[in-house]
């Protein structure tokens, strides 16, 4: 029983530790958008080893504060396991239309593994997962240790985030050149029980007419599995 | 029809599973999910999560009996674009084929599979609340499971394993099953769900998740997102280089002077931003205003002489000398203007028309622009007797800047209303420009001495910002956040350098270099805030007004013997300066 106990605590650990990571994701992601897509002046930003890359997180002092609001709730939801997606908007200023919709979908299945290395389990084998984990069975989970997610390291982790960094960055190449007078709205899909502050309130979900949809790569950890889609409005 | 359906798996172990299949499932796919992988998810979910049926999936399901309703809604609308997506996305940057897959997959059970996949998605918001009811509920349904939640977990390994063969095996088949049970359960949800919650809690809860919906709710982040503070051309920002230009090397800085040259005592020198009361004309003489008194002090004999005493009535507001630096134009608090010749020490006329205190003047050969703290801009022909020849409306709180550019041919205004305003001298009528990006009063202004259209401007206490303008399309091309209150610019005919000086909490100047808006010195200039500021006619030394009543002269900009210096380009354009240079000395 004692090892049991154990074992959750580490598993709560990792939840923790996940949420974090998810966020921070978040947080650099939320800059990358603002760099790249040229919502603040590419001066404001200023570069930071993060992921084996260099981000470009913004250092305006508005901007972070007002980013930092953000973060410090959503880390709360995080940790509660409480959202389901972020999404960062940009609308044109002049007609406030929404031109481009970047959406982060969070899930936290147990099974976070990615539709190729599930559909090799489907055939192959089944994940047995779960008896591996509770009994602690190590046979188990060695059979098993190329499926579960848990066994994927930080490099792997980093890696993953890295290529969707990659690809955000990427994505400037295909989507349509904004004119600079753009601004930015971060939105949440939260659970209806959660805990709202007064800055955040409801909202539509400020999708598209009729945008172009991109999915980009996503990652995972043991707790939670990101993926990321870009939507765009098509030039007329 | 739910009873039966319910009843069929758990007569049984392959129902029994299915059964838990389709609770698992549904906590276990989260309803946002827009991938294009959705369809093999729920797919794969559905085998994965038949191991996990014994622990997770009951726990989630549990939770839906609490939030009842509204995601089931919004998870439907979901639906359909994200179905658009997957035909989208398929060939742009996801390398993963998951997508295709997905066609073949939902082709057998077309009518029956999208009710599932709703089923799930509602179910998807919950996650990992523990939830006494669903576990019950799986307990009547009959399943194995039960044993397993009772019981601590390593007892429960062997049903668990048992339960994962019989799912391998049955895994497909047992679909059908599911879904029409899901199907009866939907039916149901319309018609009572009440009865069943008694005979089986699972049922009731995902009817009531059917029926009710969203457990979901979009929120934004309301306050509105800081202004860029400058325009963006995107272009340009994919060339740049990772490094800013601010790391361009200190060694390459130029050294400043930092001490005063001299420092002269102004004694009553009024405390007030929105005046003007220091000028260095051509002919090497400043002049001061001090309360009621205008002083000139020569530079080349260290002389002072008191030009004029107002009336009690009424203080120096502004003080200006003209282009030829023979006459002295003197704005007063009553509106009037005197113009004043120095030499004689006589005063030529006043000029009358404004109606509140002139706290800004400029010269443009004959013409003298004057500022008023009603906001309005006129334009005097000091020749003739109608003096005024254009009213120029733009500010709408006192213009405290003003300045013409060297050929004559743009004015700039800037006042308490936070405007800068740029005039076309042609086309008085209107503003060429107006620029509202400064948050407070703008009496800095300053015209680049080597590019004609270019216009620096800094704002007041609660800007702190310099902001340069392209002047010919209206362009803010670069901005400095200054940290305090600007009070003046000036740029410097020799370098590629502006200097600014400073309000609260700095009280200083700054040499910035342009373009790369590098700091090259900060100097700790006054005890109070830099009032005004003004330079030499030669252009190396630069004159200071503190509200520390004293006057000090920094040579900022010395040149070097040797060194090139771009003055030779700005004697053409200002016409005053290099002749100056020489003979210019302190005394």
């Amino acid at each position: 029983m004692a090892d049991e106990k154990e074992k959750s605590k580490t598993h709560k650990l990792s939840l923790k530790g996940s949420s974090k990571l998810v966020a921070e994701f978040f947080e650099y992601s939320i800059n990358t958008i603002l760099f790249q897509r040229g919502v603040y002046p590419a001066e404001d930003f200023s570069p930071v080893k993060k992921y084996g890359l260099n981000m470009l997180v913004s250092s305006d002092d508005q901007v972070r504060a007002y980013i930092k609001k953000i973060m410090s709730q959503l880390n709360k939801w995080m940790l509660g396991g409480k959202i389901t997606k972020l999404v960062v908007v940009i609308t044109d200023k002049e007609t406030e239309e929404h031109i481009e919709r970047w959406q982060f979908d969070v899930s936290y299945p147990p099974a976070t593994v990615d539709p190729n290395t599930l559909q090799v389990q489907l055939l192959s084998k089944p994940s047995k997962r779960s008896h591996a984990q509770n009994s602690g069975d190590k046979e188990n989970a060695a059979l098993d240790a190329g499926q579960i997610p848990q066994e994927k390291t930080e490099k792997e982790i980093q890696d993953e985030i890295q290529a969707i960094f990659r690809q955000i960055t990427a994505s400037v190449t295909f989507l349509p050149q904004l004119d600079g007078n753009c601004t930015f709205n971060v939105l949440v899909y939260a659970d209806q029980d959660s805990d709202v502050p007064v800055e955040w309130g409801d909202s539509d979900a400020k999708e598209i007419k009729d945008g172009e949809k991109v999915q980009l790569r996503g990652f995972s950890t043991s707790n939670h599995k990101v993926d990321t889609l870009v939507s765009y409005r098509l030039a007329d | 029809m739910a009873a039966v359906s319910v009843s069929t798996p758990i007569g049984k172990p392959r129902g029994v599973f299915n059964t838990q299949l389709a609770g698992g499932r549904i906590p276990l796919t989260p309803s946002p999910r827009s991938s294009p992988y959705t369809p093999p998810r729920s797919i794969s979910d559905r085998q994965i999560s038949q191991p996990f049926a014994t622990n997770v999936p009951h726990l989630r399901s549990v939770s839906r009996t609490h939030r009842d309703s509204p995601k089931s809604n919004i998870a439907k609308t979901k639906n359909s674009p994200k179905q658009l997506e997957l035909g989208l996305s398929n060939w742009t940057l996801t390398g993963t084929g998951p997508a295709l897959a997905q066609t073949p997959i939902r082709k057998p059970k077309t009518g029956l599979r999208p009710r599932a996949k709703n089923t799930i998605r509602i179910e998807a918001g919950d996650r990992y609340i523990p939830n006494r009811l669903a576990s019950e509920g799986l307990h009547t349904a009959g399943l194995g499971k039960p044993d397993h939640d009772a019981k601590p977990k390593s007892s429960g390994l062997g049903s668990t394993i048992l339960a994962n063969a019989a799912l391998d095996l049955g895994a497909t088949s047992a679909e059908d099953d599911v879904i029409a049970a899901l199907d009866n359960l939907d039916i149901q949800e319309e018609d009572d769900s009440r009865k069943k919650n008694t005979d089986n809690a699972y049922e009731s809860s995902l009817a009531s998740a059917c029926g009710m919906s969203l457990n979901q709710r979009i929120l934004a982040f309301k306050p509105a997102p800081p202004e860029s503070s400058k325009p963006i051309d995107l272009r340009t920002q994919y060339n740049r280089p990772l490094k800013p230009a601010n790391t361009a090397g200190a060694q390459f800085r130029r050294r400043v002077l930092t001490a005063p040259e001299r420092v002269l005592d102004a004694p009553g020198l009024v405390d007030d931003y929105y005046l003007n009361l220091l000028d260095w004309s051509s002919g090497n003489q400043v002049a001061i205003g001090l309360e009621r008194n205008v002083y000139v002090w020569s530079a080349e004999s260290g002389s002072v002489n008191c030009l004029l005493e107002t009336t009690p009535d009424t203080y120096i507001s502004s003080v200006k000398w003209s282009g030829d630096g023979a006459y002295v134009s003197v704005g007063l608090g009553t509106g009037e203007i005197q113009i004043w010749d120095v030499e004689e020490g006589t005063k030529l006329r006043s000029m009358h028309g404004h109606d509140s205190r002139v706290g800004v003047m400029g010269w443009n050969k004959h013409v003298l622009s004057t500022g008023a703290r009603s906001g309005l801009v006129f334009n005097h022909d000091v020749r003739v007797a109608q003096h005024k020849i254009a009213e120029l409306v733009s500010h709408t709180a006192e213009v405290c800047g003003l300045e013409w550019r060297a050929d004559g041919a743009q004015l700039a205004t800037g006042g308490n209303d936070n405007l800068v305003t740029i005039w076309d001298s042609r086309s008085l009528n209107a503003p060429k420009f107006q620029k509202t990006n400064h948050k407070a009063a703008v009496k800095a202004l300053s015209w680049c001495p080597w590019q004609n259209n270019l216009l620096a401007t800094g704002g007041g206490s609660y800007d702190r910002n310099i902001h340069f303008w392209n002047t010919t399309t209206g362009a803010r091309v670069n901005s400095i956040d200054t940290g305090s209150q600007v009070t003046s610019l000036r740029w410097s005919p020799h370098y590629r350098e502006i200097v600014s000086s400073s309000g609260f909490p700095d009280n200083s100047l700054s040499i910035w270099s342009y373009p790369t808006l590098v700091r090259n010195i900060e100097i700790p200039a006054h005890e109070t805030r830099v009032l005004h500021s003004c330079l030499s006619p030669d252009g190396q030394m630069l004159a200071t007004a503190a509200a520390d009543e004293s006057l000090k002269f920094w040579k900022l900009f010395e040149k070097k013997p040797g060194t090139p210096s771009l003055s030779s380009r700005e004697s053409t354009l200002s016409g005053k300066g290099t002749e100056m240079a020489k003979q210019m000395t302190i005394r």
